[in-house]
């Protein structure tokens, strides 16, 4: 009798039993359900404008579509074409200042 | 606090950091694409057509054959006409009644009305004659003739008359039909 107590749970059918919700997924869940995703999203967006980061990559696209000509420039071309440069490209505060952001709204909702 | 958590925190703000990154990057190719697209960016196709225009700028300057012709009077507005340099069309003058061209008008007018040293001359002549009450028959000629003080009467019968009310009720005859 006590074995069939301690018996484990018949496993869901429809469940896969390999898709246990990474530590990421939890807090991308908790991000977006809280909002915060999106207020930290627009602050990152403010910020890359003050200070000018949106203008050069901005420029960098223009550049590229006259030089390609712009019937034959794709979305996929532009973002191969900022993404590094982008992710080099961000000031320190703007990097330290959202990082701060995260990691106290990762404190928070651990708890 | 202990150390793996920390790291762990570290880790996971930097992947978010970096997610929310490429979500703006990608908003930002999006947004390049569609004006790009759409012929939004005026400055693509101005530019191109200001360098082409100025490109021709500049092989017009370089030109040697047209170096001569812009140094000179002849110069080209921006519709590509040409004026001389003095004005050319003839008007009256109100004053004096000569023919002027109209790029010699106003050193004209100057001289003719009274900014210049012979032209105030000729004014306090006239005035001068109208103090002598017009007995003197001053030669002044009637360049106002509709004026008061500038007007000459020679009244040959030497009463002195204010010329000017005589002449507005008309029925003053011609001084120099009398005898």
């Amino acid at each position: 009798m006590k074995h069939s107590v301690n018996r484990p749970p018949t496993p869901d059918g429809a469940e896969d039993q390999g898709n246990e919700p990474t530590l990421q997924e939890i807090i991308n869940i908790k991000l977006i359900e809280s909002g915060e995703k999106e207020r930290l999203m627009e602050l990152l967006r403010e910020r890359l404008i003050e200070c000018g980061w949106k203008d050069e990559m901005k420029a960098l696209c223009r550049s590229y579509v006259k030089k390609k000509g712009r019937n034959n420039v794709t979305v996929d071309d532009l973002v191969h074409l900022i993404t590094p440069k982008g992710r080099a490209s961000v000031p320190d505060f703007v990097k330290a200042e959202l990082l701060q952001r995260i990691r106290s709204f990762l404190m928070s909702a651990a708890l | 606090m202990s150390g793996p958590n920390e790291d762990n925190n570290t880790q996971l703000s930097s992947h978010i950091f970096g997610d929310l990154l490429d979500s703006i990057i990608v908003d930002v190719a999006s947004e390049c694409h569609r004006i790009a697209k759409l012929g939004l960016d005026r400055n693509l196709e101005e530019e191109e057509e200001e360098m082409r225009l100025s490109a021709q700028a500049r092989a017009r300057v370089a030109d040697p054959s047209n170096s001569s012709e812009t140094n000179t009077k002849y110069v080209v507005d921006i519709f590509g006409q040409t004026h001389p340099s003095v004005a050319t069309e003839i008007f009256e003058c109100m004053n004096c009644g000569r023919s002027i061209a109209a790029g010699r008008f106003a050193p004209h007018l100057e001289k003719c009305m009274g900014k210049g040293r012979k032209a105030r001359l000729k004014v306090t002549r006239s005035s001068t004659a109208a103090q002598n009450r017009y007995s003197r028959g001053s030669p002044v000629s009637t360049y106002s003739p509709y004026s008061n003080s500038t007007s000459t009467n020679r009244l040959s019968n030497g009463t002195p008359s204010v010329a000017g009310e005589e002449y507005s009720n008309g029925t003053y005859e011609e001084p120099w039909n009398k005898t």
